[in-house]
């Protein structure tokens, strides 16, 4: 970090005491940005960075409700509408008792350059209410909804801030919220994204990130003239990410050799097929069974069970070309690694929210293997949310087709956003410099160009 | 209904009150006969030499023979005792604890005399009874001859019998509650006036012991449990008085409810002896009342024909049979034996023992036998004797003057006995008989032994469905206790006996044995066999085998799960075949009585094995056959006190645990919705999609009818299979309890109409009320807690699919005393020196103590960033480990909302990297205020494990906690953010659940108590 930027974090502490998520979420960002301060003069005469700090607008008001005895509650309800940039605010609502200025002015930041790196024309924002969704009962929370809107109607729109769900804000949440925004303005428009599929939500929101990481892994292939047809992949996790990073992989012509759960993995030599896929959804999503009824069902399946203990997941030790960490935070440390640079994997594409801790990032990176960043591999869960609010102004859903080739499309240009950033700051083949750095030159070109607003 | 019953209202609310509140209590609600004897005498101190002590029992042997006497008379726990040899101990040991209800001295204490220690006790204003009991008839005569013993509560001489212990807490009770228990329900009191404590030290545990056997006697009549505990706690009072001033204040204060009176001849009166008190007293009482029954004692015969005169009767205090005589008097004149119909001359014309056969001796008797009964009030003093106050209430006022003829006095009293016959014999345990026996609602039993714990409790729901018209209650709804029929004690003993099996089974090790040889045992009691044949014809359903063990279910020590209980088919062709089934069903509970479990379990409970006997309960199981499967739609437990209450619910409004399927999902810790009935819309589990999908059921257990399994070698439960929830769906059970998820539209749709993956939530019953599920458990609740007069909990199994006559079902399983230790109440928040006090929180969850945790895993408050928060659930993790595996229990310390999804906001760890915690403690941040989580992250396990939780905010100053102790005492093992923290002594946690207040206390090396 330069001497100013580091001033600047300062001046923000100071300005901002008691919200030390934000402060190091800054501290973060300005990491991975001193090279372009650098080589962009002109940010620095403009202050972007203060500027990009500053929330555009902060909105904190009074939720009054009452419960199902007849109690008045009071919750506080904020919108902090970050950065509008290159498109309207866009950033999930979260209800939950921790909900405060701090976090949430953190959460949006962030969203800023996740937004920005789809892509897509978003800005940045987030908002919830320190409303605790627990134990409340189904009228209670529509009651809660309802007051939230009434409020929050006046502060957003379609073409001004478009909210999405988050923590404690579900189909349910997002359902009410909508009727009620509907009802105040007396307009049906796409103000909210996550939306019932039937009134205004958009297909493939389950498939989009496991479809998006294998897109992006197809892309980083592609840098080495390679596809993914007959690669033999490592998956971890059974849910929706990486059922559909399995579905897109076989699509594709890869053989996936392993699936995990909590309680363990297996791995199936002769690969997943088809047919295996559908019982494994069958037994997660349907009947909720242990991933170990797989290797009952199927011959020739080792099942292992993953004991906390371990030092090392032992999924990630086999011989393969990619893998494709789609169960859990921090699930790649630097012995598997290291385990999985020995076994030739070159090529890595994050479906879940950083599943490598930074001692692995770094053995990848200093392999120099293809290693794509759940910040840009993953975005495809990010960029469905834009592709709602085209269909919405559209006033036209588009088949599942057509949404899984935008999203290709997206995926696309958000590898070539990261490689050719990457190369441009003298990092070639560095996605994680690629990602960082392209998301905010994006924001910070277009602020440029408003001028002082 | 007046709420609280004037003793003079009595007689005229009589006449349209239902007998059965009376009976039950019913009629004053909370404040009925359950209210009896209210203040008890639970812990006594006895302050002894040794020497003194010796010359009552060998050491240890006291205790003993008193728990036996009282577990024979089926009181309710002996007294606890507690021995210290000097007056300074006692007293401090009295004020430090403040538990004592009495204090026993003997004559010979270390540091002080008797005396001293009585009147120590006064100043030091502890309100605590001392009674002198001693040992030698001259000293004692020394002592209250010449010192004022008025600050003794009672004077006794020691003469070998132990049952005088007895009979000095009885007698204390009966004082202390008298004036309550009168008037409440009219209990009735015994004038014992005696001076000479010699004498009445050997009246006194033969009052006792006769008045307990004749409740004995009632209560073996009364053949189910509410009788039982009400009864004893109705039973005559017995009022010791010294002086003629006392015993007349007593008699005309309870005038009406005296049963009698035994007096000496010779006692004080106007502060002087009078040698003829006793005659004076008689005298006096004859004045207004003819008909209570006088026992006077005298050195001599000399006022023999006036006492008889009197209606009086003599007893010569110097006779060898003294104490028989007095032992037939109250037989006789306290209507403790039959009722014996006589002519004005003495001649005898018929006996009756119980109601039933005074009903049929009213019938022949001569009326002139009638005319003398009633005018001396015969009837309603027997009945009332046997605590049968409701009618002895309805019968008192009426006079033979009221009745045109004896005749019709007589048709009048017949038709009153039969009417409450009737009334009472709703809901009663009857022997089973074929004809009777009605395969819909009955509960019969087979063999004249116990009934065990289990089905005494659900004998008692039975009654009290039936009285509080609960069956009905609701429309369409059928709430019952499952036909059933109780094999008792005694065909457990025969069947031991006459296969040899007791000894082989008490010393056999192996279950797997002991199961081998049970149902290899050639002889079962042929007349059971014959009457389970019988009942088999009737009943050609699913049945449920449970045992029903005599110590199950006590209150201080629940068996719950430790026996063994089975379910079979029931459904084979040939009769015979059925039967052997259920025979070799009822043999397998029979070895489970020996198996190591129970075994262990007993020991520890500190019974003796040789104690436990088993009856066993066969039961029409609750559901509906689909295909080949038996289940019901829904089986529960439901709590009426919850020790994890979670906003709005309170710890009052209990909670409840629901399954699909058979129990065996709730038994075994499975995914269920737990619900407070209170509540029922706020499913604390179901606030997103997703943990609902995580948390709820996705298999359930039903009956196999048609089993292809061998009998050989066949354990528990192989006859239950696990099926998937498209079974129910195809079932069509799953409508009603089900919820779709789609995730498409990340959002759970109530019902299963719509196409996704299908989720158990109770969502139709609960929101949609679908059935009005919470309404019943909150009744049945309210009702159980009522009747036991303490928390309980309830199994039970709902049968949506109608049944009797198109109603659905609500099946009743069980109802049991919900164990609260008060172990916890002896720690008390404000007890101990601060420095004592590790931790302190007004809002802990769980409930109990916990002296058998050694470690303390505590995040250095310190050292602590928010942003480092999975490094630090990293460094917890290791250490979890570490103590798993030395299986070391520990207590979790740490600051934010443990297992929080938000790593800002609390240690974002799994149930799995914390599973060995046994409390878990949540202090708040120095920087931000966060909601304490109260464990709601694993929720399930918190609350199935039964692990305290104790949240803390300095800043609100709610509860406290020794940051700087826990910082200083020095780690095993440290890493940058966790301390690991060992002791030789246990560091103790203590949880009172019914008002959240929570003590963890540092080692007691560490520092002093105060």
């Amino acid at each position: 970090m330069t001497e100013s930027m580091r001033s600047l974090v300062e001046r923000l502490k100071a300005k901002n005491p008691a919200e030390p998520e934000f402060h190091q979420a800054v501290a973060e960002v300005f990491e991975s940005l001193e090279l372009v301060m650098e080589r962009y003069p002109e940010y620095r005469a403009a202050n972007i960075l203060e500027r990009v700090v500053e929330p555009e607008r902060v909105i904190m008001f009074r939720v009054p409700w009452t419960d199902d005895q007849g109690v008045v509650h009071v919750n506080r309800g904020f919108r902090i509408e970050m950065n509008s940039a290159i498109g309207p605010y866009k950033g999930g609502l979260r209800f939950h008792p921790s909900v405060n200025l701090g976090i949430l002015k953190f959460l949006a930041f962030e969203q800023v350059f996740k937004n920005s790196l789809t892509t897509l024309p978003m800005g940045g924002g987030k908002g919830g209410s320190d409303f605790d969704p627990k134990g409340k009962s189904d009228n209670e929370v529509m009651r809660f909804c309802q007051s939230f809107m009434t409020e929050l109607a006046r502060h957003i729109g379609p073409d001004t801030d478009v909210p999405a769900g988050d923590i404690g804000v579900g189909g349910r949440e997002i359902g009410y919220l909508f009727g009620q925004y509907k009802r105040i303005r007396n307009e049906f428009t796409g103000v909210l994204t996550g939306k019932g599929l039937n009134w205004g939500g958009s297909l493939i929101r389950p498939e989009a990130t496991g479809y998006g990481s294998v897109y992006f892994a197809s892309e980083m292939l592609a840098t080495r003239k390679q596809t993914l047809k007959d690669k033999i992949c490592l998956v971890s996790g059974s849910g929706n990410v990486a059922q559909y990073t399995v579905e897109k992989i076989l699509e594709l012509g890869g053989k996936v050799v392993t699936m995990s759960d909590s309680s363990g993995y297996i791995y199936d030599e002769a690969g997943i097929d088809r047919k295996k896929l559908d019982f494994l959804m069958e037994l997660k999503n349907v009947r909720r069974g242990r991933i170990k009824e797989y290797a009952e069902e199927f011959k020739n399946v080792v099942y292992t069970p993953l004991e906390g203990r371990m030092e090392f997941n032992p999924l990630w030790n086999h011989k393969a070309h990619c893998a494709f960490p789609s169960a859990t935070q921090n699930e790649i440390n630097a012995r598997d690694a290291e385990h999985l640079v020995k076994n030739g994997v070159y090529c890595v594409a994050e479906g879940a929210n950083m599943p490598t801790t930074l001692d692995g990032v770094k053995i990848f990176l200093d392999a120099k293997i293809l290693y794509g960043p759940g910040k840009a591999a993953n975005a495809g869960g990010v960029a469905t949310s834009g592709l709602e609010m085209a269909q919405n102004s559209m006033r036209l859903p588009w088949t599942r087709e057509e949404v899984d080739q935008r999203l290709h499309m997206i995926m696309k240009g958000i590898h070539k956003a990261c490689v050719e950033t990457a190369e441009r700051f003298g990092t070639p083949g560095n996605y994680v410099n690629g990602a960082n750095i392209a998301g905010f030159l994006k924001v910070a070109d277009a602020m440029m160009d408003q001028g002082l607003v | 209904m007046p709420k609280d019953a004037d003793i003079n209202e009595l007689s005229t609310i009589g006449s349209y009150i239902d007998p059965m509140w009376v009976e039950h209590g019913y009629g004053t609600r909370f404040q009925g006969f359950q209210n009896l004897m209210r203040r008890r005498i639970r812990d006594i101190l006895i302050v002894s030499s040794l020497y003194d002590l010796y010359l009552f029992e060998e050491d240890g042997r006291l205790y003993e023979l008193i728990r036996n006497e009282y577990q024979g008379l089926r009181l309710s726990h002996a007294p606890e005792l507690t021995r210290v040899s000097s007056g300074r101990n006692a007293i401090a040991i009295a004020q430090e604890e403040r538990r004592f209800d009495l204090i026993i001295s003997t004559l010979h204490i270390e540091d002080m005399s008797a005396l001293q220690l009585a009147r120590m006790v006064k100043e030091t204003g502890l309100d605590i009874p001392v009674v002198l009991l001693a040992n030698d008839n001259r000293e004692l005569n020394e002592l209250m001859m010449h010192h004022d013993t008025s600050v003794f509560s009672g004077i006794f001489i020691w003469q070998g019998d132990y049952r005088l212990i007895i009979g000095i807490i009885k007698q204390l009770e009966d004082k202390m509650n008298v004036e309550h228990d009168t008037k409440m329900v009219g209990v009735q009191s015994i004038i014992l006036i005696e001076d000479n404590v010699r004498f009445y030290s050997s009246y006194l545990p033969i009052l006792y012991t006769e008045l307990l056997n004749q409740s004995q006697r009632l209560i073996s009549e009364g053949i189910n449990l509410s009788h039982q505990y009400l009864r004893m706690r109705a039973r005559p009072k017995i009022l010791l008085c010294k002086t003629y001033e006392e015993a007349w204040g007593y008699f005309e204060r309870y005038e009406e409810y005296i049963l009698g009176i035994v007096s000496d001849l010779d006692f004080p009166r106007g502060g002087e002896p009078d040698a003829h008190a006793g005659l004076a007293l008689l005298r006096a009482v004859r004045e207004s009342h003819q008909d209570i029954p006088f026992l006077l004692q005298s050195t001599s015969t000399e006022h023999e024909e006036e006492i008889h005169a009197l209606g009086g009767t003599l007893l010569i205090k110097e006779s060898p049979t003294l104490l028989h005589q007095l032992r037939l008097f109250m037989t006789e004149y306290f209507s403790f034996g039959d009722f014996v119909f006589r002519l004005a001359d003495g001649r005898e014309v018929g006996r009756a023992s119980d109601l039933r056969s005074l009903e049929q001796q009213l019938r022949y008797v001569p009326s002139e036998s009638i005319r003398y009964h009633a005018e001396r009030n015969h009837f309603s003093n027997w009945l009332k004797a046997r605590t049968e106050f409701w009618l002895a209430h309805q019968l008192r006022p009426r006079k033979v003057s009221d009745y045109p003829t004896l005749e019709h006095l007589r048709q009048d009293l017949i038709r009153s006995l039969h009417e409450y016959q009737r009334l009472r014999q709703r809901g009663i345990i009857t022997q089973f008989s074929k004809e009777t026996f009605d395969p819909e609602s009955s509960f019969a039993r087979i063999g004249s032994g116990s009934l065990g714990g289990k089905a005494r409790g659900l004998g008692f729901v039975n009654i009290l469905l039936n009285n509080y018209d609960i069956r009905d209650k609701i429309e369409g709804i059928l709430i019952h206790v499952p036909p059933a029929i109780v094999l008792s004690t005694e065909v457990f003993d025969r069947f031991l006996e006459e296969n040899e099996l007791r000894s082989f089974a008490l010393e056999e090790e192996d279950d797997g044995i002991i199961t081998k040889r049970f149902l290899e045992a050639k002889r079962f009691p042929e007349d059971t066999l014959g009457e389970l044949a019988a009942f088999l014809d009737l009943m050609k359903v699913p049945l449920a085998v449970r045992s029903s063990s005599l110590l199950e279910d006590s209150q201080y020590h629940p068996f719950a799960g430790v026996y063994e209980t089975y379910m079979i088919p029931n459904n084979h062709p040939d009769p015979f075949v059925r039967l052997g089934a259920l025979v070799n069903t009822i043999k397998r509970v029979y070895a489970s009585t020996f198996y190591r479990a129970a075994k262990d379990y007993i020991k520890m409970a500190s019974y003796r094995l040789e104690e436990e006997k088993m009856a066993v309960i066969v039961q029409k199981m609750v559901g509906s056959q689909r295909e080949n499967r038996f289940y019901p739609e829904i089986s529960g437990v439901a709590k009426s006190h919850n020790f994890y209450p979670l906003p709005p619910q309170k710890s009052e409004d209990g909670i409840v645990s629901v399954a699909l399927g058979l129990g065996k999902m709730i038994v075994d810790g499975g995914p269920t919705v737990r619900f407070c009935p209170k509540y029922p819309q706020h499913i604390h589990q179901h606030f997103s999609a997703t943990e609902t999908l995580r948390t709820s059921q996705n298999e359930f257990y039903a009956l196999e009818l048609f089993s292809s399994q061998s009998e050989e070698g066949e354990y528990e439960d192989v006859t239950l299979r696990r099926h998937r929830l498209s079974t129910a769906e195809t079932d069509g059970t799953l409508h009603r309890l089900g919820s779709t998820y789609s995730s498409e539209n990340d959002r759970l749709y109530d019902g299963i109409s719509r196409s996704g993956t299908r989720v158990v939530t109770f969502a139709p019953i609960l929101k949609h009320k679908l059935f009005p599920l919470p309404e019943i458990l909150e009744l049945l609740l309210d009702m159980g807690r009522w009747g036991m007069g303490t928390q309980v909990e309830i199994e039970f199994a709902v049968n949506l699919s109608p049944v009797n006559e198109g109603r659905r079902e609500f099946g009743l399983l069980q109802m049991r005393p919900l164990v609260l230790s008060k172990e916890s109440d002896s720690f008390q928040l404000g007890a101990y020196d601060e420095s004592r006090v590790l931790c302190s929180s007004p809002q802990a969850l769980g409930h109990g103590v916990m002296k058998d945790i050694f470690d303390i895993v505590v995040v250095n408050k310190n050292t602590f960033e928010r942003s480092a928060t999975t490094i630090v659930a990293a460094e917890v993790a290791g250490l979890n480990e570490k103590l798993v595996a030395a299986r070391k229990p520990y207590i979790l310390i740490g600051v934010g909302r443990w297992g929080s999804l938000d790593p800002w906001l609390g240690i974002p760890v799994k149930w799995g990297n914390i599973c060995g915690a046994r409390a878990i403690v949540e202090a708040d941040f120095a920087d931000i205020d966060v909601a304490p989580s109260q464990g709601s992250h694993f929720f399930q396990n918190i609350t199935s494990f039964m692990i305290g939780y104790f949240s803390i905010n300095n800043r609100l100053k709610n509860g406290s906690l020794d940051w700087g102790w826990l910082l200083t005492s020095p780690a095993v093992e440290e890493t940058k953010y966790v301390r690991h923290l060992r002791f030789s002594q246990p560091v103790i946690v203590a949880i009172q659940g019914h008002n959240h207040n929570g003590l963890i206390l540092k080692p007691e090396n560490d520092s002093g108590r105060k």
